[in-house]
């Protein structure tokens, strides 16, 4: 009990080396211990790119976002819950082309397709077999499929990769924590400690929803003096603590700085407080569940925009896991899907510089027949979205055999065309200038997808 | 907030040991660890050792010491009789009803009422809805049903027929909250398990159907349960309305059933995948998408009974009768129909699996000894699991007796939910009247679980939490539990009987500080946040 004589235990060394790291203590067994310049900015004179990942817990339902209209197995799997073909009306797919469409509820992201910076890839996912949510998930947060033990999550290694190759070195403030080349590059809102982010790099990590706001006791100085006399120690949890203070004051002044701007400038904030009430109404009736997300996706805009060292950014939403009733132009699902599509919009407001790269996706797909209680259970391929100014979009990229039953996985799922992991190689040796060998380090045994070479503009 | 009773609990026999005074200069605990090693007769050991052991005893066995407790810790023989004495205790109050403040007590209404209720909810809402869609079909209830403050836990009004479920969502939490935190009312280790039990069935307040249902399934299955055995307590979240509704096995049915209008409903594979998945063989244990869709089919017609005590039905008309193979058996077997039995029997035999025993064995050894138990401690447990039918109270025995759960070196890093209720009981024995809890405190316990990421009764997903700190040991989120701590102790003036508790370093920072901060700090501190 008395923290003098604690000890990590192996099993949770990965997160707790983050620990370490962010409180200057060398980490002997990790391959990024000194920060390397290993990425340079993949376009002399642009801007550095920021990466920004939504994952959707729970394995939403891909052929209800992107509708395959134009295959008509799409209508004879899915009696009830198909997305009725686009005729221009309300209700009915948005037309893309003559295979695809958006579910009406992702309206607001048309004029993104039109404009060219948002792509669809039909049929992604990890080649992983496993129809569990939670390993489907590990997995794919530590960038390794099929692989079930401890590891680092793929945006924390990166995160410490990048460590070092900012550009803009900003003066280190009086309460600054210990060791300016700890600041973290990542930031995840919303979520307590999520694995895609645990590891040993220092990374910012922000509560959901408004306590993201508020500094707390730690905010009065008295008391702020007081708890800090109680960990003022140098074991494990002392720093953790201090670390904890300094940033979560830093955090909620940003946050708070930023919404008082905004209601005094009046920009654009009105329509967007009023999103985002109506958002927490739904959240206290336990209404949508991508609730929530629009303010946290607001949180995670200031915060990167104020710290440009902050270079990677996380969110998520749970409650896509649509087994039964799922709906279709309206209902839960629709609901769920309108909220992502408000904070997609959102999030294209700040991340809209050169190579600015925000995506959407999830542990794995449904199964392409709706199941016997009109909604749809654990599958395999899925759609992943991509939106920023790199992206050759306004089309769908990616491989996509339709929905044949010769064509589907173990005759029930969509299959994976392009593996998630050669997206994101794609993504990041255009953006952040890594070479193949450094994204081998964050997805060991990655495949280079020459298929997906035309996703992006050079 | 209950009656106040003392309960069993409270009365340790007296064993003719002599009270051990604790010397308010005692050293902490920090040296206990070299002490405990340099105990070389485990007759004499040292004073910091038997604090550490009671510490240990009070809050892993339940939330954290009380002034009563540290008493009964200091008349045992040992905190390790008194804490292997727990589990009788705590088996006897699961097998009758909590204690349970009355306006809480339609938590454990009998189900039909609780249907009833959520019906008529149903419906006024539908009613408001009818009302208010606007020209576009769309309906703004959202906007009128909020137009009142339903954040008081005061359940003295009955309540609204509009926000039953509501009411029925905080009673649960008003209640489990309540039990965490008074030791006299509710046997620590019968708590604990009830935790560890819930969160392993995870169900989830935020879906509609499930919230007025919350407390029945924390009472009726998780602590009725608790300490008895796996399969019963299996099968009753098996036929609970809160696990039908959740996870969806409800309105799984044969495929092709008729369902009115021409349409057809079939197979859900929610719950069967889960069953296998989470609540027995574990993702490793050896089943096949094709076992998920057998294990479907077996348990089709397990539906919800409205009217039925124990809120079960079977349609038999709903159900599959034709042959499934799971896991190399058929079901149903030559003796049977096919019927009920045959979901029971694979329920059952899942239950007894060793995949299914090693799962077990494995979460409560991170619950109850350290984030990576020993294997040899998870497998000796397995087979005790196995040996005594899946015997709850018997791998107890085998684990509160190991000498992994009494090793100084096998550390636990509290949970929010850890963290929020030994506060809540260290200052809730401060209270001059035990009879009243107070509501205040519960809403701030409450508030500060959702904002810790551990809200009560609402992970959505059916793994439920996780218990260890590389999940809940980071930077920002501890802060967050010195606001919790500063809050809760606004009007509690010392906490001394934590002091002996606590490290050297620890009490003398707090002792420079003005006195009202003082319970708060003890709280706050990093050796409170252990367990």
């Amino acid at each position: 009990m008395p923290s003098n004589i604690l000890k990590p235990h192996p099993k949770a060394i990965d997160r707790r080396q983050a620990l370490q790291t962010l409180l200057g203590v060398a980490t002997a067994c990790s391959a990024w211990a000194a920060p390397m310049a290993w990425a340079q900015s993949a376009r002399p004179g642009q801007s550095e790119g920021r990466l920004v990942v939504v994952f959707l817990r729970g394995a939403y339902d891909g052929l209800s976002a992107l509708v395959p209209h134009g295959d008509a197995n799409y209508y004879a799997l899915r009696p009830s819950i198909a997305l009725a073909k686009p005729d221009g009306t309300a209700q009915t797919t948005l037309r893309l082309d003559n295979t695809f469409g958006l579910h009406p509820a992702l309206a607001p992201l048309m004029p993104l397709w039109r404009q060219g910076v948002l792509t669809a890839l039909p049929a992604t996912g990890s080649p992983d077999p496993t129809r569990s949510h939670f390993d489907a998930q590990h997995q794919w947060e530590i960038g390794t499929p099929g692989k079930s033990g401890n590891a680092a999550g793929w945006m924390n290694t990166l995160a410490g990769s990048l460590a070092g190759t900012s550009a803009d070195v900003r003066a280190i403030s009086a309460q600054s924590i210990e060791g300016a080349e700890n600041k973290p590059q990542a930031v995840g809102v919303g979520e307590a400690n999520p694995q895609i982010l645990a590891g040993s790099a220092a990374v910012q990590l922000v509560a959901k929803g408004q306590a993201a706001t508020r500094q707390g006791a730690v905010g009065d100085e008295r008391t702020r003096d007081a708890v800090m006399r109680l960990y003022s120690g140098q074991d494990e949890i002392s720093k953790a603590f201090r670390a904890g203070a300094d940033s979560r004051r830093q955090t909620a002044k940003t946050l708070s700085n930023a919404m008082s701007e905004s209601t005094t400038s009046g920009m654009g904030s009105n329509d967007m407080n009023k999103d985002i009430s109506r958002e927490m109404q739904l959240a206290n009736n336990g209404a949508g569940n991508a609730q929530g997300l629009l303010l946290d996706a607001q949180h995670l805009n200031t915060l990167m925009r104020q710290d440009r060292r902050l270079r990677l950014g996380f969110l998520s939403a749970g409650g896509w896991d649509t087994h039964a009733n799922q709906g279709n132009a309206l209902g839960a699902l629709a609901n769920n899907l309108g909220n992502l599509a408000n904070t997609l919009v959102q999030l294209r407001r700040e991340f809209s510089q050169t190579n600015d790269v925000v995506v959407v996706a999830s542990e794995f797909g449904r199964t392409s027949a709706e199941n016997g209680t009109r909604g749809t259970d654990h599958g395999h391929g899925n759609t992943m979205w991509i939106m920023g100014n790199r992206v050759n979009g306004g089309r769908v990229h990616g491989g996509w055999t339709g929905l044949g039953i010769g064509n589907l996985h173990e005759n029930r799922d969509l299959p994976i065309h392009n593996d998630f992991r050669s997206v994101f190689a794609q993504l990041l040796r255009s953006t952040q200038g890594l070479s193949n060998a450094n994204i081998d380090k964050l997805f060991p045994g990655f495949a280079w997808d020459k298929s997906l070479d035309s996703m992006l503009r050079t | 907030m209950y009656p106040n009773q003392t309960t069993a609990a409270a009365l340790p026999r007296r064993n003719a040991l002599k009270v051990i005074a604790v010397c308010a200069m005692s050293p902490g605990l920090a040296g206990s660890l070299n002490a405990y090693a340099q105990a070389s007769n485990p007759f004499e050991k040292t004073q910091s050792t038997q604090l550490f052991e009671q510490w240990r005893a009070m809050s892993r066995v339940g939330y954290g010491p009380t002034p009563q407790l540290v008493r009964a810790l200091q008349t045992a023989s040992s905190p390790k009789v008194w804490t292997v004495q727990q589990i009788d205790l705590a088996y006897a109050a699961s097998q009758v009803a909590p204690l349970m403040a009355s306006d809480l007590s339609s938590l454990n209404a009998p189900l039909p009422d609780i249907f009833d209720a959520a019906q008529r909810e149903r419906q006024a809402r539908a009613a408001i809805k009818a009302v208010t869609a606007d020209s576009a079909g769309n309906t703004n209830t959202n906007e009128l049903l909020n137009n009142r403050n339903n954040r008081r836990m005061d359940f003295s009004e009955p309540a609204d027929p509009l926000y039953f479920n509501r009411s029925m969502v905080q009673k649960a939490a008003a209640w489990r909250l309540g039990a965490c935190s008074q030791p006299n009312d509710e046997n620590p280790l019968l708590a604990r398990m009830t935790e560890f039990w819930f969160n392993h069935l995870n169900v989830y307040s935020g879906k509609g159907a499930v919230r007025p249902f919350i407390g029945h399934y924390v009472v009726n299955v998780a602590r009725a349960h608790a300490l008895g055995k796996f399969e019963d307590l299996l099968l009753a979240s098996a036929r609970h309305p809160a696990m039908l509704y959740y996870l969806d096995q409800f309105q799984s049915v044969a495929d092709g059933s008729p369902a009115g209008q021409g349409r057809l409903r079939g197979l859900n594979e929610n719950y069967a995948r889960e069953l296998m998945e989470l609540h027995t063989l574990g993702v490793a244990g050896g089943y096949s998408q094709n076992d998920v869709h057998e294990t479907a089919r077996i348990l089709t017609g397990w539906t919800v009974g409205p009217n039925e005590a124990n809120g079960f039905r079977f349609a038999q008309r709903l159900h599959d009768t034709g042959r499934k193979v799971l896991m190399g058996q058929y079901y149903p077997d030559g003796s049977l129909n096919s019927g009920e039995r045959e979901g029971e029997q694979a329920i059952r035999r899942l239950a007894r699996h060793p995949k299914t025993a090693a799962r077990i064995s494995l979460r409560l050894a991170q619950f109850f000894v350290s984030d990576s138990p020993a294997p040899a401690l998870v497998s000796a447990l397995a087979q005790t699991f196995q040996n005594s039918q899946g015997d709850i109270r018997v791998v107890l025995r085998a684990l509160l007796e190991s000498n992994e759960f009494w090793h100084p070196e096998n550390k636990l890093f509290k949970t929010p939910m850890d963290f929020a209720c030994s506060a809540l009981t260290t200052v809730s024995s401060t209270d001059k009247l035990a009879d009243s809890t107070d509501r205040r405190r519960l809403i701030l316990t409450e508030n500060y679980l959702s904002e810790a990421g551990q809200p009560l009764h609402d992970w959505q997903t059916p793994d439920g939490y996780k218990f260890d700190a590389a999940t809940w040991l980071v930077p920002e989120a501890l802060t967050r539990r010195a606001d919790f701590a500063l809050a809760i102790t606004r009007q509690v003036s010392d906490l001394d009987f934590l002091q002996p508790y606590l490290s050297a370093t620890t009490r003398a920072a707090i002792a420079q500080e003005k006195p009202a901060l003082r319970a708060g700090l003890a709280l706050a501190s990093p050796d409170f946040q252990y367990k």
